[in-house]
Parts: C-alpha cells; sequence; structure tokens
C-alpha cells in the first residue's frame, strides 16, 4: 500500500522532473523506524522534504540519483537533552519563563562536528537546578540563531528531587496557576456586571433621547469603545505562563530525577494534575557518580504507564554489587518508551552515542526500540514528530548515510544531509 | 478458604462471615495505595464507598510459632491482619477468600524491631551515619582519657543542632521539633522507600526506626504513611558539671507546674466566678515542652550517664511526678533502686565499656549487668546499639551499630536480663518512648502487623530475618535480596505434617473448589451477589462434611 501510495506521489511530480531541488537516494537498506526497514530503498527529496520512500520505487527519468547499494539510510539523530555549544551556568533556580533559545549562539565550529555526527536535530535545555526554563530544538547549522532554531519553548525542564522544598516548588508553581485562574474569573465577573450596567445606561440614554439621536448615540458609541467591547483577562505573571501552557497540554514538560524514589515523590507532587510529561534520569550515580541508580525498582509502575523516559546510553550495576543492569532495556521490556541520550554531553561523546545504544543493544535492549530511541521517539520527547525522526513523505530530510549496519563497530557515517542539503560527505 | 477444617462450628462461622463480607470478587487486587493509607482512612473510605469495602486486604502468616511479646508464645499459631492491621491471632482462624497467607511452618514470629536513633541515614538512603561523631562518642577506647566526655552524649538524638547546643538551649531546639501535619510532611517529602539503608535495617529485622524523635515505619516502595507518631520526647538538661542545666530544668518545671496549678484552680472555678476572676496568664519564661510533660503529652528525655546525675534526675521526676526516660544511663545500676522508684526509663547500650574514673572509691562505669540490674528494679529499659548508621561500625562481634540491634540485646541477656525483658528492650519499650505504642511494638489483635519471621532465636547470633512484613505487607523476603538471598539459603519448607485423615481429605478437595470459585469470579463481570457466595459456601460445606 505503501508502495502504491508512493508512486502515485512520483506520478504526481513526474510532470517537472527537472527541479534542481530535486533527488533520490537509492540505498541498499533504508531503516525508516515508522516502517521497519526497507531493502533496495529509494528517498525521493524536494524543497527539504522527502517527498516518497520505498523499496525498488522506479525513478523518474532526469532526477539525480544517488545510488548507493551497500549504504545504509536512518534518519537523522534526535538528540533531546542536550547543552552543546552553550555556557555552563548554575545554581538553584526558578525561573520557568527563560528560555534556552536566548542563549544560543550560532558561530562555532562545534556544529559543524556535531553534524558529522549524525544528529540534525538536538533538544538545548536551560541549565540549572528546580526549574531554569524551556529548551528549544535546533538544527545544528545556520548562520543566527535564529537559523538554527526549529521550535522554540519545547519543553519545560524541571528537576524533581526527593525534598520537600523540590516538592513544594512544583506544587507552588500550579497553586500561583490556581491563583491566576481565580483572579481571572473575578475580573470576568467584575466586567460582566460593568457590561451590564452600561447596557442598562444606554437603553436608558436612548430611552430619553430619541430625538437627537443620531449625535447622542454616535457619542455614546464611541464611548463604549473605550472599554474593550470583549473581556481582556489580566495577564499573568511571566513564571506562571508556562504552567498555565503546561496545564492547557500546549506545553510538555522533561521531570529529570536521579533515582527510584523521586519518580514516587514526584507523582505525589503532581498527584492532582492532568500535564503530559516524559521522565529523564541520567544514568550516572548521585552520589561520588557511582553507578548506583536504583531505578529498576520503579521500571513495572513506570512501564505500565506507558511513560516515556529518557535515559543516557548506559549500562548501570545492581546497588552494591558489580552485576550489569541494563536499565534502557528493562524499561522497554516493561512498555515503557525509551529515549536514549549520548553517555556524556561532548562531541566525542555524541561520536560514540551509536557505538554505546549498540552496546546496550548487545546486552538486550531491542534493536527497533534503540533505533527509535534515538530518533522517532526523541522527536516525541520534543513535540517534533511530525517533522521529523523518521523516514516518511512529508517530514524533513534528515537523512545518515552509512557505509554498512549503523550498529556494527567498523561502521562509519558517510554523509549527513540536512533538510535536503548534504552537510557532510561526498556524494556526488 | 484455605483452613476450612471439618468442623462444622467452623462452616457455620465461615458462613456467617461471608455473608457478613457480602461480595468480595477479588480482594487481591486492591491496590497497594489502599493499602498505604492508615487503618482509619481506609476505615472512613470503607465507610463511604462500596468498592473500597471491596478492597479490604487480608494477610495471614500461618504454622508459625508467635512470640507477641507481651509474654506469650503460640506454637503453630496463625496471625491474620486486616488492612494491615493485626486482626485475630490464634488456631484455625477461619481466612477469608483471597487472604494473602504466608506459611512459616518451623519459623519464629516476632513483633518488628524498633531501632532508637537511627537519625536520616534510612530515609536518605543512605549507609553511614548521618552524625559520623556518635561513633567516636560511644566507641569503648575513644572516651578513655577524657571521663567527662561521656556529659557531651547527646548529638544522636537531635543531629540538627549537636555540636555546639549548650544546656541551656533546650526550648530553642524544641521549638523546632514539634509534632505537626508539616513535621509528618516533611518526613514523607524526603523518604526513599528504596533506600539501601532501608533493606539493611530489615534484614535486622528493624520495621521502625527513630528519626529526629519520629516513629517512621519501614515502608517499601511506598511513601505515605509511614509516620506513627512525631516528637514524644521532649529534651531536658541535667548535669553536675553544668549546674546552669539543672537550674534551667528545675524553673522551667516549677514554672509549668505553677501555671498548671493556678490554671486547674481557675478551671475548677463556676461561670460566675471565671468571670470575675482573671484567668492566670502563662509565666514569663513558660516552657511548653516541660507542661506537655507534666500534663503526660510528651516524655521528658535526658542524657546522663553518672550517677549523681541519675539519682538527681530520679529524685527530681519523683517530685513532679513524671517518668523520666534517660538515654545513656551508664551507672544505672549504682543507684537502680532510685530509678526504679521514679519509674524511669533507660535506653543503653550493654556492650558500652567505660571504666569508672580513678579519682572515685564508689562504685561505677559501665557494667555488663547495667540492663538487667535497671530491669530487676523495675526500669523499663530500651537497647541500641553503640553506633545508630548502618554498616559503619563493624568492629566486634557482628558489629556494633543498627545491624545488629539483637545482638545487642542478645549482649543484655548475657548480663542477666530475661530474654522476653530483651526482646521488649528493642521493641516495645522504644515504641513507648516514641508515643508508637498503641500501633506498635508487639503483635496483639488492633496493633498494625509489623513483624519479623526468623528462623531461630531472635537473640542468636546466626538467626536470619527470613521475612520482614510491615503494615501487613511482606516488604522482605531474604530469598529475593541480592545481598542476603545467597547466605545459607532458606530451606524447602518442610513438609506439613498430616495428623488426620479428615484434613488430608480436606485439604484434596479445597483447591479445586477454591480454582472453580475463583474463574467464576473472573469471568463474571458483575460482582457476585451475597447468594453466590452463599451457595458457593454451602457445596464446600457439603464437600467438608462428605470428607468427613
Amino acid at each position: 500500500m505503501i508502495l502504491q501510495t508512493l508512486t502515485a506521489g512520483l506520478l504526481a511530480f513526474s510532470t517537472t522532473p527537472n527541479t534542481d531541488d530535486l533527488v533520490a537516494i537509492r540505498v541498499g537498506k533504508a531503516e525508516t523506524i515508522s516502517n521497519g526497514t526497507l531493502e533496495h530503498a529509494v528517498i525521493v527529496v524536494e524543497n527539504g522534504k522527502i517527498i516518497a520512500v520505498g523499496e525498488d520505487l522506479p525513478i523518474e527519468r532526469g532526477i539525480p540519483i544517488i545510488d548507493r547499494p551497500d549504504w545504509v539510510a536512518t534518519p537523522g539523530f534526535v538528540n533531546c537533552h542536550s547543552r552543546i555549544g552553550m555556557d555552563g551556568q548554575n545554581g538553584m533556580s526558578f525561573d520557568p519563563e527563560l528560555k534556552a533559545s536566548s542563549e544560543l549562539y550560532a558561530r562555532q565550529d562545534l556544529w559543524q562536528k556535531v553534524l558529522e555526527t549524525g544528529e540534525t536535530t538536538i533538544g538545548i535545555y536551560p541549565e540549572g537546578t528546580g526549574i531554569p526554563g524551556q529548551a528549544v530544538a535546533i538544527r545544528p547549522h545556520g548562520d543566527s540563531a535564529s537559523d538554527m532554531i526549529v521550535q522554540d519553548s519545547v519543553y519545560l525542564k524541571i528537576n524533581l528531587q526527593s525534598s520537600p522544598s523540590s516538592k513544594k516548588m512544583v506544587r507552588d508553581a500550579f497553586e500561583k496557576v490556581d491563583k491566576h485562574d481565580e483572579k481571572v474569573a473575578k475580573e470576568r465577573e467584575k466586567w460582566e456586571k460593568e457590561q451590564e450596567k452600561k447596557k442598562k445606561k444606554s437603553k436608558s440614554k436612548k430611552d430619553d433621547d430619541k430625538k437627537d439621536a443620531d449625535k447622542e448615540a454616535a457619542a455614546s458609541d464611541t464611548k463604549e469603545d473605550d472599554g474593550p467591547d470583549h473581556f481582556v483577562a489580566p495577564e499573568p505573571d511571566d513564571n506562571v505562563v508556562p504552567f498555565i501552557a503546561l496545564r492547557k497540554k500546549e506545553l510538555s514538560a522533561l521531570m529529570s530525577i536521579t533515582k527510584a524514589a523521586d519518580y514516587l515523590h514526584l507523582l505525589d507532587a503532581l498527584s492532582e494534575e492532568d500535564i503530559e510529561w516524559t521522565l529523564h534520569a541520567p544514568l550516572v550515580g548521585d552520589r561520588r557518580n557511582r553507578q548506583d541508580i536504583d531505578l529498576y525498582e520503579v521500571a513495572d509502575k513506570v512501564g505500565e504507564a506507558e511513560r516515556r523516559v529518557v535515559f543516557t546510553s548506559h549500562m548501570t550495576l545492581q546497588i552494591g554489587t558489580r552485576r550489569d543492569r541494563n536499565l534502557p532495556a528493562e524499561f522497554a521490556a516493561a512498555g515503557a518508551q525509551i529515549v536514549l541520550l549520548p553517555r556524556l554531553d561532548t562531541v566525542d561523546a555524541h561520536a560514540s552515542w551509536i557505538h554505546d545504544v549498540g552496546y546496550l543493544v548487545a546486552s538486550g535492549l531491542d534493536r527497533d526500540a534503540a533505533l527509535a530511541a534515538m530518533t522517532l521517539e526523541a522527536a516525541r520527547g520534543l513535540g517534533l514528530e511530525e517533522r521529523v525522526g523518521s523516514l516518511d513523505a512529508g517530514k524533513d530530510a534528515n537523512i545518515v548515510l552509512w557505509n554498512g549496519d549503523p550498529f556494527e563497530p567498523q561502521t562509519r557515517i558517510q554523509a549527513v544531509m540536512l533538510e535536503g542539503e548534504f552537510v557532510y560527505g561526498e556524494v556526488r | 478458604m484455605k483452613t476450612l477444617n471439618a468442623n462444622p462450628g467452623a462452616a457455620i462461622r465461615a458462613l456467617l462471615f461471608l455473608a457478613v463480607l457480602g461480595a468480595a470478587p477479588n480482594q487481591l487486587s486492591a491496590s497497594p495505595r489502599a493499602l498505604a493509607q492508615d487503618d482509619e482512612a481506609s476505615e472512613d473510605d470503607a465507610d463511604g464507598n462500596e468498592k473500597e469495602k471491596d478492597a479490604d486486604t487480608w494477610f495471614a502468616i500461618t504454622n508459625a510459632d508467635v512470640y507477641t511479646g507481651t509474654g506469650a508464645v503460640l506454637r503453630g499459631a496463625t496471625i491474620l491482619a486486616k488492612n494491615g492491621v493485626i486482626d485475630e491471632i490464634g488456631y484455625d482462624l477461619f481466612l477469608p477468600d483471597a487472604t494473602e497467607t504466608l506459611d512459616a511452618m518451623g519459623m519464629r514470629v516476632y513483633p518488628g524491631l524498633v531501632a532508637m536513633g537511627a537519625t536520616s541515614s534510612l530515609s536518605g538512603g543512605g549507609l553511614t551515619s548521618a552524625d559520623a561523631d556518635d561513633i567516636e562518642h560511644l566507641d569503648p577506647h575513644f572516651g578513655l582519657d577524657d571521663p567527662m566526655r561521656g556529659d557531651e552524649i547527646d548529638a544522636h538524638v537531635s543531629p540538627d543542632h549537636d555540636d555546639d547546643e549548650s544546656f541551656g538551649d533546650y526550648d530553642e531546639s524544641d521549638s523546632e521539633l514539634t509534632a505537626t501535619i508539616a513535621d509528618v510532611e516533611r518526613i514523607e517529602d524526603s523518604f526513599d522507600p528504596f533506600g539501601q539503608a532501608l533493606v539493611l535495617a530489615l534484614a535486622t529485622g528493624i520495621t521502625t526506626a527513630e528519626q529526629s524523635g519520629a516513629a517512621v515505619k519501614l515502608k517499601r516502595g511506598e511513601i505515605k504513611g509511614m509516620v506513627v507518631n512525631t516528637d514524644h520526647l521532649a529534651g531536658f538538661g541535667w548535669s553536675v558539671s553544668n549546674p546552669a542545666s539543672i537550674r534551667k530544668t528545675r524553673e522551667d518545671f516549677a514554672g509549668a507546674s505553677q501555671y498548671l496549678r493556678e490554671h486547674g484552680a481557675w478551671d475548677e472555678l463556676d461561670k460566675d466566678a471565671k468571670k470575675e476572676t482573671k484567668e492566670p496568664s502563662k509565666p514569663k519564661n513558660f516552657d511548653a515542652a516541660a507542661y506537655d510533660v507534666l500534663t503526660g503529652k510528651k516524655l521528658a528525655r535526658f542524657s546522663a550517664d553518672d550517677r549523681e546525675d541519675l539519682s538527681g534526675i530520679a529524685t527530681f521526676a519523683q517530685r513532679y511526678g513524671f517518668r523520666p526516660v534517660i538515654f545513656g544511663c551508664r551507672e544505672g545500676w549504682t543507684v537502680a533502686s532510685e530509678l526504679g522508684r521514679a519509674g524511669a526509663y533507660a535506653l543503653l547500650t550493654p556492650r558500652e565499656r567505660s571504666p569508672k574514673s580513678e579519682l572515685l572509691v564508689r562504685a561505677g562505669g559501665s557494667s555488663i549487668e547495667n540492663a538487667a540490674i535497671l530491669h530487676e528494679h523495675g526500669v523499663q529499659v530500651a537497647i541500641r546499639p553503640a553506633n545508630t548508621g548502618f554498616g559503619s561500625s563493624m568492629s566486634g562481634i557482628t558489629g556494633r551499630d543498627l545491624l545488629s540491634l539483637p545482638v545487642e540485646a542478645a549482649f543484655g541477656v548475657r548480663g542477666g536480663l530475661p530474654e522476653d525483658a530483651a526482646i521488649a528492650a528493642i521493641s516495645l519499650v522504644p515504641a513507648r518512648l516514641l508515643g508508637a505504642a498503641d500501633r506498635i511494638g508487639t503483635l496483639e489483635p488492633g496493633k498494625d502487623l509489623d513483624a519479623i519471621v526468623t528462623d531461630g532465636d531472635l537473640l542468636h547470633y546466626e538467626t536470619f530475618v527470613q521475612w520482614a512484613i510491615v503494615s501487613g505487607k511482606v516488604v522482605y523476603d531474604k530469598q529475593d535480596e541480592v545481598y542476603f538471598a545467597h547466605i545459607r539459603p532458606r530451606p524447602e519448607p518442610p513438609q506439613a505434617p498430616e495428623p488426620e485423615a479428615t484434613d488430608d481429605g480436606g485439604d484434596d478437595q479445597e483447591p479445586a473448589v477454591d480454582d472453580a470459585g475463583v474463574d467464576e469470579d473472573a469471568s463474571d463481570d458483575e460482582e457476585p451477589t451475597a447468594d453466590d457466595e452463599a451457595t458457593d459456601d454451602d457445596d464446600e460445606s457439603e464437600d467438608d462434611r462428605r470428607a468427613a
């Protein structure tokens, strides 16, 4: 069926085959993520978008073809939680209104190196403990910060610990929304009363002054126009806005925790809130950098809730032992949606990301889940699943070309396409 | 209904019980949340909500030798708990459908142990004592060249304000620790129900730990309902080497007692007289803690080791008619009769070793018989080890920290303390000190089912805790613990002896009936009516009769 639609698509644009932007990539294999692995895949790209993907698609004459029957195509990787290319800043803070996009600095050589790791979409988060602000999704390419931004305010970052103050911070934030809502309701009531009064006034006026109606009516009309003819709600405080958006599900939250207990406390702190959130648990020990993560204690609960969980690509240890535990695999098996991050937030670690994930796969993580964790699930974490994360018609043409199976250690990235443009690799 | 026997009386009782129970299709499906609520809350819910009523959770420990902690030992008895609270202890109990059963054949059941001074290492998940100074204070070799050092042993109760705390400052420290809902929330909001120290504590048999004055049940995997009571002990100073501390305490009690007397007299006046007379006001430096002690809301805690201090406290307490709690109490054995007359509680460490000053002629210093002598004279003895951390002091046989709480009590027995008193010293008496004895400390109907199942005498150093149960829920099973499963693995439970043919027949037939019942319930979306249950039951009792 896919094939049919695809050929239909091909026919549709076959009328204008000589567009410069149009290119077809033929590879031995394509990991579409959304539709599994395609053999002898053809990906047709036009104007920065993928317009067709299929097995052995006929390619219209005149369309330039990049023919690499030994290569494998994957979607560009999506890293939903990174500070790469950013300066550090620290401290306990409550600044939900801040945006990481304001820190963005385009003119760095680093972005090219990041592109060479296969990452084409990155969620840059604001740093700090507490609630430091909102993340921005970027493409690591562009002349200015605004060129780089794919979408701003992709999620609100919240760091939560098992402590009364941390839980209070979250509860208080939502309480502020409640207070604001109350205020709005009161204002509305007030406004409605005023409107009624005005109506009565204008009515009585009209009754009284029917004779010189025109002028007076016009005057009164203008008077009424002075006030707004619809209710204008009072502006909420800057630091309340993100939480209002959370409640309206216009914004999602990324909840960072470090241990199993935090998860229970998080659920407790959010008990009455119905918001969209992703769990984030970096798999490095909270104390003395030991890998003593006890998150396996809540794997069942998280899995049962089919929660999306962001992990770093680490193996961890059973606490107090040297026994390996593969938390991403355990959580995936329990039913959670796994998102993976590079081991560390350095270019080198980003470059070895696929290798680290490969190790997790070798130790039991489902291969498809692993690939999705680096692409489509991560895109969902950013709310960008309509644009990036898989090889599908209609999505941005972010494609990584490999000279073999990505998880094989000797495989290297041959080329990276970002929105229809090769930003790395020699292909023609 | 695993234990339905041929006794027609029991069958009838079962029938009645089921009728009362009504339809309870699958009680095992009760959410863990429901369990977490304390009994009152779930009781309320049950009244208001039919669904909640169905969610009654039953748990039973069967075939165990039950050491209730009240002096009774019931061999091969059953403990049945409803929603985490002990419903019945005895023989041939009727177990409702869907009772989760723990067969402890050949094992012993004791009340869960209560650890004093466990600090925050449990809730924080750390493995070391929150106040590392403890080990220095109580190390037998540490204080040898410093006989006065004992006076400073006070850090263990309130680690938040230890070092620079002078004895005159008790007002401040106590005002910080008033029993409020906020206090409970503070503990709940930082509780780590997966902490490794918590696992180690359960492995030792501890099911409740004191943390900064609060009695905290070691619930696992839950973050609600673990606080039983907060701040039951009010600290007062009493040290001959610091006369100001004694003066302060005397003033506090004098003021509170005067206010109490005046206010009591005013209370007894009739209405008119009340209008005329002015309500007595609180004195200028009124001490709320002393008032709470005199009115019985709190216990007065002293930290004292010296016999002068101990007898001073005993006399003082008798004068005001309250029962002092004395932490330390090293030389208590020399003034045991005075302490006994004062009805004192003592929290001590049997393995403490500190000789008296060589300058003194009188008896003094620590004694292995301290606990025994105090107990003999009517002092209620509670025991804690030298260090209240976990795994932080492994010196000596089985360590000298909370990991060896029962061993510490065993050393009390070594000094002559009766065994039941030694067990009470790590369960009931500390529960009383924390004001939680109405819910924990012994195994009695109406109290929480906080129990441990051991494979031998609790006070024997080779004994392992096989299961720990908190609020009627297994929170520790040795065979599932990565640290303990491989150490002397639990033997397969011995096959139940088959004394009578009737029981045998019943056993063979019961499961089939049970299964049928479960299937029916599962396939039936509707709640089975009482009639259904009754007919089910008829079948069963018929089976029983046939078997008979």
